[in-house]
């Protein structure tokens, strides 16, 4: 089962990385707010008619109006407690009528809002390398056979000089390089992992490029999360190949501050939302 | 909108600080999940709130509340008024048989008749119902009263002008605020009283309750809220047949030509708020005829199918004028006839509950909750629409299936209202009953000159179902209010009989010499080709007669005092005596002198004489309108044909009562004092009504009840 959703992603992934790369082509040369913005509100206006269509729409305007029914109540009967907790009850009930009602609409959009989101991650999680930029790249290995340790080496080539490594880390069964860039482009990594030539991609520029920051394990959440390189197989010696790029810093894209981690993800659901709240008149959409 | 800030906050710091932000699924799917957690969160801590605040707002209560003198017998009082019941058919029908739940009611309690009001009409009646006192003191003696100045009939409960704030650069202007309404009803409701100590009240359309008042508690307003275009229920008919074959009194007839299956039209709604030179504000709509028994309306951002002979659901209508400025209102299409002739009929356009363009409730917010509880209803002060079936552009089923509507949507309002009101007062009137009876009198009175020769079978008997309908709910109601501290009361403010001959005061008194017409203009409404300065006296309205005095008309002839003293008694003493040519019967029961039989403050706001005519007979349409005939008296050939206009000794309405009636005579205005008097306190001195002795069933009471008075459950 577990197999087959992987065999499934990774299939969707080809084709949202095939989509993606098309529809969000913009963003590599849209200034970073004007290129959210447009993600945000067409993403949103999307999402809100695949949810008009997708949800019942009498059924959430009669429960939510019910709702609001009830807290008007607590206000027009505040005199009587017993009727003050009725209605209490009952917006407790419909709060969850609304959740059953709103669960085939989030099966419907669940996947591919989270392709989406896989590929957004591309371009507004991590900036490019730049020149002369330093970046560790990490190999992890699988634990299959945890005694052995594979013959592994990077090949070098002009564009990304290895500064440092590797390194071992055994407790981890992780090796590390330090490379440093030296041409602007997408670039891929060759190692050879016990004779099997093994690929991760990687760029350099000084503007917007899809990132891909790790090419990932045969792991669901780790497919869904790095959809730009197919995933090692579970068989592979190699279980996944991370690069540490910097994390963009700016408050639509990366990472703002500690406290928040998803910054750019914060912004395209709130831009998402408000673009949601705004077109839901024009749309009739019940929310 | 704080719902959405609450949600959009909550959601914001779950992704902001998870690492599973990716489960997030959209701003719709978000908005429903974000919003349920908002809701949950809302009832359990306004629950927190309210249970911590309980025991300070119980003690606020009782150290601060205006207390009662005595301890209230019961804790909840429901009246169920049930506009027009009549009290002799009523007792007919109880001894047949027929109205078993009222006659339990009758036996566990009492039964009487209840005097109503002089003139006995529901303006009026229902006046003194809610302040206990007699027309002289509240003001309302009619539907309409003459302008002093213009003589043009105008409301007598309420005057509606436009909003005072205007601002002007130029030719543009710009309005601010809603419209200015006063309530002309004078004195004081007695839930007001109640409402000082404490007691929470529910007031459920009413009449004479428009604009609603402030009270503790909530109130939805009635008769005399308009519709949006202002009128007291303007219909709407397209027809593609010639106009003058469709002469309408109450409603605006539109012709349209249809194109292929094709009609297109527009639905004319108020008035533009800042230039009314441009007409009303109109939205486009579009008939797509699919068959003969189908076709689909598009109306704004609607899309409705219609099927011949039913009404659609309530559909909101927006106007706009500008971009930001909007009026919300709502109305039912029904689909009359596709072929040979297209015909569409659309109820008065209502208040939209759910986005009222004026304060039909109180609080604002109460309309709003109820049509968030239920849905849309209708708001018009008189809702079912009688002149669609006078004007015979409704079928008697058509105009029985509106009327059993909007008794529906009452009868939900009234029922939550039972459930929310447990301590208190909670009166609710259903005057569907007045409208039926009015309409389907007809068919009850066998000599009726409107009864068509074959009856249809459904209706042959609809004044009897009307009665079994009401019965009902009475049934469901004593069901819900069966504990002994509950006190039901069932009452009417008037009875009713048959309106066969229509009498043109108008016409008597220039047969009489005491007013002058212009020949030409007889038909015009609104007394307007009479001569004002060879006219002593008018009639205009349902029952009233005017001496044209100098004191108080613009262009008044007659002398205050020994001359209008005279007079009067001249027009009583002759038009007592007025009989009916067919019948060789009296037609008036009694003249009423106003100076004589009100008391208070605005006794002379009245008219001077109120003609209490005899079973059978009631002013003539026209000369309701101010028109002068050429005929006394009409036959009345109206689908109309039952009325209370009539001396009150003929239409004694009904009391009902859970408990024993001890009085032996009771009157509309004893209601209030009797209720006051109920919850322990003290009847006004100012109120002209008393409180009825009402006996217990189960023995003394008090000993048992608690004082309601500054509980707060």
């Amino acid at each position: 089962m577990s197999d087959t959703a992987i065999h499934l992603t990774v299939l969707l992934n080809q084709i949202a990385n095939a989509v993606g790369r098309f529809l969000l082509a913009p963003l590599g040369f849209l200034p970073e707010v004007a290129g959210a913005l447009v993600v945000a509100v067409v993403t949103g206006i999307l999402m809100l008619i695949a949810f008009k269509y997708t949800s019942h729409q009498s059924a959430i305007k009669h429960v939510r109006n019910g709702i609001k029914a009830e807290l008007l109540a607590l206000s027009l009967f505040k005199d009587s407690v017993a009727v003050s907790l009725g209605s209490q009850w009952r917006i407790v009930q419909g709060a969850i009528k609304l959740i059953l009602i709103s669960l085939i609409p989030i099966g419907c959009m669940v996947i591919p809002v989270t392709l989406l989101l896989g590929q957004l991650s591309l371009w507004w999680q991590a900036r490019p390398l730049q020149i002369g930029e330093d970046v560790v790249v990490t190999l992890a290995l699988n634990e299959n056979d945890k005694t052995s340790w594979p013959n592994v080496t990077l090949q070098t080539a002009p564009a990304m000089e290895i500064t440092q490594g590797p390194f071992r880390i055994r407790s981890r069964r992780e090796m590390c390089w330090q490379l440093q860039a030296r041409a602007s482009g997408y670039h891929r990594l060759n190692f050879v992992v016990d004779g099997q030539p093994v690929e991760k991609e990687v760029a350099v520029g000084s503007d917007s490029m899809r990132v891909s920051i790790q090419r990932p394990a045969w792991d669901l959440a780790d497919i869904l999360m790095h959809p730009a390189e197919p995933p090692f197989q579970r068989s592979s010696s190699v279980k996944s190949i991370r690069m540490q790029y910097p994390l963009e810093t700016t408050w639509t894209h990366g990472r703002y501050s500690p406290l928040f981690f998803h910054s750019w993800l914060v912004f395209w659901f709130i831009g998402s939302t408000i673009a949601a709240f705004c077109f839901r008149g024009i749309l009739k959409v019940n929310l | 909108m704080r719902l959405m800030r609450m949600a959009v906050l909550v959601s914001v710091l779950v992704l902001a600080m998870s690492e599973s932000a990716y489960a997030y699924v959209g701003p719709g799917a978000g908005f429903a999940l974000a919003g349920s957690f908002f809701a949950v969160f809302a009832a359990v801590f306004s629950a927190f709130v309210m249970l911590l605040t309980w025991p300070v707002r119980l003690l606020l209560r009782f150290l601060f509340g205006k207390k009662a003198p005595a301890k209230a017998r019961f804790k909840r009082i429901v009246i169920l008024g049930l506009d027009g019941l009549d009290h002799g058919l009523t007792t007919t029908l109880l001894a047949e048989g027929k109205l078993p739940n009222l006659a339990k009611l009758r036996d566990q309690g009492g039964f009487q008749s209840l005097g109503s009001t002089l003139p006995p009409i529901s303006p009026v009646a229902w006046s003194s119902f809610q302040t206990g006192v007699n027309p002289g003191k509240h003001n309302i003696f009619d539907f309409l009263v003459p302008d002093e100045q213009t003589y043009q009939p105008k409301m007598s409960s309420v005057e509606i002008r436009p909003p005072r704030r205007v601002l002007r650069i130029g030719k543009w202007k710009q309005t601010f605020g809603g419209p200015d309404i006063r309530l002309l009803r004078k004195s004081r409701p007695f839930w007001s009283i109640l409402s000082e100590y404490g007691i929470f009240n529910c007031i459920i359309r009413v009449p004479i309750t428009f604009p609603p008042e402030k009270l503790h508690g909530v109130q939805l307003s009635a008769m005399c809220v308009p519709d949006l275009r202002g009128t007291q229920g303007e219909f709407t008919r397209y027809t593609s047949r010639p106009l003058d074959q469709g002469r309408s009194h109450g409603g605006a007839v539109v012709s349209v030509v249809p194109q292929g299956l094709k009609v297109v039209s527009k639905l004319a709604g108020p008035p533009h708020p800042s230039r009314p030179e441009l007409g009303p504000l109109k939205i486009p709509f579009q008939v797509t005829i699919g068959d003969r028994d189908n076709a689909v309306l598009k109306i704004g951002s609607e899309t409705r199918n219609l099927r011949l002979g039913e009404y659609t659901e309530w559909i909101q209508v927006k106007f706009r004028s500008g971009l930001t400025v909007s009026v919300s209102g709502v109305c039912k299409f029904l689909l009359l006839s596709v072929e040979p002739e297209f015909e569409l009929y659309v109820t008065p356009i209502n208040i939209d509950p759910e986005k009222p363009a004026m304060q039909i409730g109180y609080p604002s917010v109460y309309p709003i909750y109820l049509a968030k509880k239920q849905g849309a209803y209708a708001t018009l002060g008189l809702a079912e629409d009688t002149w669609g079936l006078n004007d015979h552009v409704l079928s008697d089923d058509q105009f029985l299936q509106q009327c059993m509507d909007t008794d529906r949507e009452r009868e939900l309002m009234f029922f939550d209202a039972l459930e929310k009101v447990p301590r208190g007062l909670c009166v609710c009137v259903f005057d569907g009953t007045d409208r039926m009876q009015h309409m389907f009198w007809r068919y009850h009175d066998k000599l009726h000159p409107a009864r068509p020769a074959e009856i249809p079978e459904s209706h042959i008997n609809a004044i009897g179902d009307l009665y079994q309908r009401m019965d009902d709910l009475v049934g469901r109601t004593m069901a819900k209010c069966a504990d002994t501290d509950n006190l039901l009361m069932v009452l009417s403010d008037h009875g009713f009989n048959s309106f066969r001959r229509g009498i043109d005061l108008n016409r008597w008194l220039e047969l009489n010499g005491y007013l002058s017409v212009d020949d030409s203009r007889r038909s015009e409404d609104y007394l307007a080709g009479i001569d004002w300065q060879k006219t002593r006296a008018f009639a205009i309205g349902l029952t009233g007669i005017f001496l044209n005095l100098k004191t108080r008309f613009s262009q008044g002839i007659v002398e205050d005092g020994q001359e209008a003293s005279q007079l009067k008694n001249e027009i009583v003493s002759r038009l007592e005596g007025l009989l009916d040519p067919l019948s060789e019967t009296r037609a008036i029961k009694r003249i009423y002198q106003a100076a004589q039989v009100y008391n208070g403050p605005y006794k002379n706001h009245a008219p001077d004489l109120i003609v209490g005519y005899d079973r059978g007979y009631r002013v003539s349409w026209e000369a309701a309108n101010g028109q002068t005939t050429r005929d006394v008296f009409h036959m009345n050939t109206r689908a109309w044909s039952g009325d209370h206009c009539v001396d009150p000794s003929v239409v004694p309405g009904v009391l009902f009562c859970s408990q024993p009636l001890l009085s032996d005579r009771s009157r509309l205005l004893d209601i209030g004092p009797t209720v006051l008097d109920l919850f322990g306190i003290a009847v006004p001195s100012y109120m002209d009504g008393k409180a009825l002795a009402i006996g217990d069933r189960a023995g003394p009471r008090a000993n048992n009840a608690e004082n309601i008075q500054g509980s707060v459950s």
